[in-house]
């Protein structure tokens, strides 16, 4: 019989995201919390008995008690699928009072897997958790899979927190996990959490990445694994989920000389409606002239009011300007002479790059303004 | 540069002809035609080539085009330094530009090349202020403005501060400068303040202090979260600590332990004791067996000694009498040695007494001797005693008094001087004879010739053969009786001593001397014989004779054998004595010998009463030693006995120490586990409460929010800090170009429109502050008007007046342009014409000046190089 599981992990529920201004941050926060429901609901619609959370479920370890409680309201609520909560470096077991309240408090349908023990969860299945001990445990925490008794023809699952190799969303140490542990330790999936990205390390063996993105790092959409396990020894069948509320995203923005910037950053963009929830970041590179690098810089003031987040990097984007760039400032006279004067120290080597940068800048400005008080 | 033709086709009203203006002049040109003739296009189709570029359509060139459409084109011939050249653009379809040389006909340059030809020509080297050159109807520039702000151009030019501060802020930038300015100031005004301070109240100081008020709260929160996972662990390792504790399997070990221990220490107690009997009684054995072998060791000693004190008084006994002895025959020695010292004594003493009769003998023989010799020194003496006073007698008779003989020497020596000077005094004849003559004598004596001779009183001269002379002195001879008495004198002195004369007395007392040394010579051998006088000799001699008279033996044996006899006495009493004095100290020695060897004797004998003492009575004595050794060897059996007993008990005996340490260590762990226990308790129960307090904060969530708040607000700071850079930036440069273009420019025209000003305004003086460089103050007739006051016709000549100066200034600079006027003087009346046309041809002598105009009549009287326009059409 085949046993049908969602995986996902470092919900990293109660994150303030104190970088942003104004009420993005709530939303961002009632995103993260949604998330549940939105697990929850696919499991259901996908016939999947149990969501495995291989970690990082609560941000700190001492989640506010509304984060917590209402997480497990949640999670109560949807009963009887069957949710397995594993210590994550963010909520290890050193937060002795949140496991200690959890444990209080959580609903029938809420397992935490807090031992080192095999948890039986269906018939002939076997769930093998690592959870993380300390915030850095300094070890592989999954090496008991490798002999850990389970009944001969159960389905073993191993669920673990960390990085395999030196491939992990904080500095690795000496706590990576095996990467071929899976095989090692005969499982038929290793659900692993902590990359906040999706990716398989072996077809048994994966990251699911963060339900709901919190980071620019990883150009990833929200998402959840859908496991289905046909017998212990036969390959996983698993896919993607959509799970994600917003959208989080680096975009790169290069530009030739010529290049309408606003007309290719207009073919980047997001449809309208989805703006709403989307975290923008343009990345500009290349080189403009001053008159696009002006109207690309107004044309995402006029834009953001779109976007959840949207922000131009142009550190990169180098200026290109020539005499007619300078005419357009003032064919003569003093304002001309500025300009030229800005331009010429804009080129200068014997200054910093910083002084090269302002002068650049200060000779946008001066552009942007002689464009806007007419001849 | 300078213009010589201009021309166009197809431009505004010439849709599909054209026109062209030939042979402009240096100096004043003037083109007067009336209004809609085409004044104005020419003026915009010349601003067209210069500023216009070919490629673009922007108002400017629009407005060029004829209502019909097709191609504006314009042609303009110019000259400067380098040579002659014709500049052509065409706009809209085939739109070109092209630069000829008109010398050679050759293409300089076309298109975009054209193009920057141009701008260089206009902008004459310096960043072309050439606009300003342009003057038209009652504006002041070729700016572009909208058209109702042409039509409020006389509410802008409303002061005269405008007027010329516009003219000479085309320069400076400016209209659009000043407003670019403002908006930088003001945007930066909302960042910093003057000083580039933050701003109180405004955004960037907002964000500053949201950053230090975020740093503060990440730190305080930071130092929360530490102490809270602090908390954390020491609670889980308190929890560890404690489960470990109250194990009960441990307590049960604990506890069986201690009872362990327990029992072993007990055991270990009572072997302690058995072995401290066992020792006691090993103590006591042990000091029977020491005093029984001392017993022993003393009898054996005395044993010893006794014999030992025996052989001693033997030989002291022996040494004693034979010091007996040697003291005996000592005193026999020294009775025998006395006895020959004495004898020795007796015989040396009647030696001495035969001797010392012998002396006296000898000395009575010596004394009678002496006598006999002492009585005839005395008959001697007695003798020479008669001789001397004899002697004596006659040295009297022979005596003279002392100065006798020096008296008589002085009275002859007289009595000679006396007579030597009567001799003087006298006459004196001296006789030179003749030879053969006859001799003559004096009183009887004969003359010698040449030898004078003297005389007394009288004389008579007797001549052989002639007679007696008499001759008389005639004086009396005076001193003579002092002579006689001296002579007299010497005779009754002589007398007196009795002798003859001098020579007498000196004989006499010859022999007076030679009487005292036979005297002298009598009275030395006197001495001699009797020093010490006759009495004494006398006595000396009655002394002895009394000596001798007592009655001396003869001397009777030979004194020589009776001095060997004596010396033969004496050595036999010195070796009499010696051999006593040898005698006694060795009888001394032996008396001594003799009382040592008694006391030696004396301690020997009580030493051995003393050891006979211990050992007891001969017979018994080697019983005594048998019972003593017997007891030593039973009580070295038990002293053996009793030393085993001692050491199996110590090898039996377990560590008391040890067993009671371990006791004391296991209850201690058992103290101090149940103390550590209730510490725990208290410590996990206060940090419990802390950390439930904490959790329920949620601190750590506030803190990771806070870092991520910290971040954007710094992030945020350092992008205002960049914008007030670039604007800080923005402005230095703006203002460092403004400020150049004025000191480039305004001064220089001022100074230049100075002169210009006086030639126009001989009335009106105006003031220009040095400083803004702006107009001050005017004075007209004396008195001071407000600069808003001047009439439009006064304002538009100090705009020509201004560019006029501009264009000299250029000049100057060797970059001459054309001052371009279309009816640029509507306002002013005749007479400020002419004047101004004055103006005009002043500047004129180095300026080339085009003026447009429609006021033909007016300006008849601008003189001056008069142009006209003829059709025109383009070649080909």
């Amino acid at each position: 019989m085949t046993f049908r599981f969602i995986h996902s992990s470092d919900l990293h529920l109660g994150k303030r995201f104190g970088q942003f201004p104004g009420d993005l941050p709530a939303k961002l926060r009632e995103a993260r919390h949604a998330a549940i429901g939105k697990l929850a609901e696919h499991a259901r619609s996908h016939g999947a008995s149990t969501v495995l959370l291989a970690g990082d479920t609560f941000d700190t370890e001492t989640p506010a008690p509304d984060v917590r409680r209402q997480a497990l309201a949640e999670m109560s609520h949807h009963a009887p699928i069957r949710w397995v909560i594993l210590p994550g470096n963010h909520d290890s077991l050193q937060a002795a009072q949140l496991w200690a309240t959890l444990h209080a408090e959580a609903p029938e349908n809420v397992t935490l897997a807090v031992d080192p023990e095999p948890i039986e969860l269906a018939s002939g299945v076997v769930l093998l958790p690592a959870p993380c001990t300390f915030r850095r445990p300094g070890k592989d925490l999954s090496e008991w899979f490798d002999n850990a008794p389970t009944p001969d023809g159960a389905i073993r699952i191993g669920l673990a927190h960390g990085g395999v190799l030196n491939f992990s969303e904080e500095d690795g140490g000496l706590d990576v996990i095996a990467p071929d542990r899976a095989r090692r330790a005969g499982l038929a999936y290793l659900a692993l959490g902590d990359w906040h990205g999706g990716l398989e390390i072996d077809p048994r063996t994966r990251y699911s990445g963060t339900p709901e993105p919190d980071r620019f790092k990883h150009d990833r959409e929200g998402e959840a694994l859908l496991v289905a396990v046909p017998a212990p020894s036969a390959m996983p069948e698993v896919s993607s989920v959509r799970t994600g509320t917003f959208s989080w995203r680096d975009m790169a923005l290069d530009l030739l000389d010529g290049d309408d910037a606003v007309t290719r950053l207009d073919a980047l963009l997001p449809e309208p409606r989805a703006r709403r929830q989307s975290l923008l970041n343009i990345v500009a590179s290349g080189r403009a002239r001053l008159e696009g690098r002006s109207a690309l810089a107004a044309w995402i003031d006029e834009l953001r009011p779109d976007f959840a987040h949207l922000e131009l990097h142009d550190d990169a984007l180098e200026t290109e300007c020539d005499a007619g760039d300078l005419d357009a400032i003032d064919r003569a006279g003093a304002l001309r002479e500025a300009a030229d004067a800005l331009l010429a120290e804009s080129e200068d080597a014997q200054l910093s790059q910083a002084e090269r940068d302002i002068a650049r800048a200060a000779l946008a400005r001066l552009y942007a303004q002689a464009q806007v008080i007419a001849p | 540069m300078k213009i010589e033709a201009l021309r166009l086709f197809n431009v505004k009203r010439f849709a599909g002809r054209g026109v062209a203006i030939e042979g402009i002049d240096d100096g004043v040109n003037v083109l007067c035609a009336p209004n809609e003739f085409g004044k104005s296009t020419s003026f915009e189709a010349l601003h067209a080539l210069f500023f216009q570029a070919h490629t673009g359509t922007p108002q400017a060139v629009q407005a060029l085009r004829p209502y019909a459409g097709g191609s504006p084109q314009v042609e303009v011939d110019i000259s400067n330094g380098d040579g002659r050249y014709r500049l052509s653009k065409q706009f809209y379809a085939g739109r070109s530009a092209r630069v000829t040389d008109i010398g050679s006909g050759r293409l300089i340059a076309q298109a975009d090349e054209a193009e920057a030809f141009i701008a260089e020509l206009v902008r004459g080297g310096h960043s072309g202020p050439a606009g300003l050159l342009w003057v038209r109807q009652g504006l002041t520039g070729i700016e572009k403005r909208s058209k109702s702000e042409e039509d409020s151009e006389k509410q802008i030019r409303a002061s005269l501060l405008e007027s010329v501060q516009g003219e000479i802020e085309a320069v400076t930038g400016g209209r659009r400068m000043t407003e670019i300015m403002a908006n930088i100031e003001e945007t930066l005004g909302g960042l910093v303040t003057a000083t580039g301070r933050p701003k109180t109240g405004e955004r960037y100081a907002a964000a500053l202090e949201t950053r230090s008020r975020l740093e503060a709260e990440e730190q305080r929160l930071g130092a929360e979260v530490v102490s809270l996972r602090q908390a954390l662990d020491q609670r889980a390792a308190a929890n560890r600590r404690l489960s470990e504790l109250d194990n009960a399997k441990e307590r049960e070990e604990r506890r069986r332990a201690i009872e362990t221990a327990q029992a072993k220490f007990e055991a270990a107690r009572s072997q302690a004791e058995s072995l401290r009997t066992a020792k006691a009684e090993l103590r006591l054995v042990s000091e029977q067996r020491e005093t029984a072998d001392n017993a022993l060791t003393s009898f054996r000693t005395a044993l010893d000694r006794a014999a030992t004190l025996t052989r001693s008084r033997d030989e002291a006994s022996r040494a004693h009498e034979e010091a007996m002895a040697r003291r005996n025959s000592a005193a026999a020695a020294v009775a025998t040695a006395r006895a020959e010292s004495d004898a020795a004594e007796t015989a040396q003493q009647e030696a001495r007494t035969l001797l010392e009769r012998l002396d006296r003998a000898m000395r009575a023989r010596e004394t009678a001797e002496r006598l006999t010799e002492l009585q005839d020194k005395l008959a001697t003496a007695e003798d020479l005693r008669r001789q001397t006073e004899e002697a004596d007698a006659a040295l009297k008779l022979l005596a003279l008094p002392e100065d006798a003989i020096p008296r008589l020497e002085k009275i002859d020596l007289e009595i000679v001087q006396l007579r030597a000077l009567a001799q003087a005094a006298r006459p004196s004849v001296e006789v030179a004879y003749e030879p053969q003559a006859p001799g003559v004598a004096l009183d009887g004596h004969p003359l010698e010739d040449g030898v004078p001779r003297t005389y007394r009183g009288m004389a008579k001269l007797h001549i052989l053969g002639v007679g007696t002379i008499a001759l008389n002195s005639g004086a009396t001879d005076a001193g003579d009786d002092r002579l006689e008495r001296l002579v007299e004198h010497r005779r009754s002195l002589l007398d007196k001593l009795g002798v003859e004369d001098l020579t007498a007395a000196r004989r006499r007392q010859q022999d007076h001397s030679r009487k005292q040394g036979e005297l002298r010579e009598l009275n030395a051998r006197f001495s001699m014989i009797a020093p010490e006088g006759l009495q004494a000799l006398r006595q000396d001699i009655a002394a002895r004779q009394q000596a001798v008279s007592a009655d001396d033996p003869e001397p009777e044996q030979d004194p020589a054998q009776l001095r060997a006899a004596f010396d033969d006495a004496e050595q036999r009493r010195q070796n009499a004595r010696s051999a006593l004095r040898e005698a006694e100290p060795a009888q001394t020695l032996a008396a001594d010998a003799v009382i040592s060897a008694q006391a030696s004797l004396a301690g020997i004998r009580a030493e051995l009463a003393q050891a006979e003492a211990i050992i007891g009575p001969e017979a018994l004595r080697a019983e005594h030693e048998r019972q003593l050794h017997e007891k030593r060897a039973q009580l070295d059996a038990a002293l053996l006995a009793h030393r085993q007993t001692v050491e199996r008990l110590e090898g039996e005996a377990t560590d008391l120490q040890a067993a009671e340490a371990t006791l004391a260590r296991l209850r201690s762990v058992a103290d101090s586990a149940s103390a550590e226990t209730a510490r725990l308790r208290e410590q996990i129960a206060a940090l419990s409460a802390e950390i439930r307090s904490r959790s329920d904060e949620a601190v750590e969530e506030k803190w990771r929010e806070t870092t991520e708040a910290l971040e954007a607000a710094a992030q945020r700071v350092a992008a205002y800090e960049r914008e007030i850079a670039i604007l800080q930036r923005l402005r230095g440069a703006l203002e460092a170009a403004r400020t150049n273009a004025r000191e480039t420019y305004l001064r220089p025209v001022i100074t230049e429109l100075r002169p210009l000003l006086g030639l126009l305004f001989d009335d009106v003086a105006i003031t220009f502050d040095d400083k803004t460089l702006l107009p001050q103050t005017i004075l007209r007739d004396g008195q001071e008007e407000d600069v808003d006051r001047l009439s439009g016709g006064m304002r538009e000549q100090l705009s020509i007046l201004t560019r006029l100066a501009f264009a000299r200034l250029l000049a100057r600079d060797g970059h001459p342009a054309p001052v371009i006027l279309d009816d640029a003087l509507v306002y002013s009346d005749d007479d400020r014409i002419e004047r101004m046309f004055d103006a005009l041809h002043r500047q004129a002598r180095d300026q080339q000046i085009i003026v447009f105009s429609c006021r033909q009549r007016a300006f008849q009287q601008l003189g001056g190089n008069v142009l006209h326009m003829t059709d025109w059409a383009p070649q080909s």
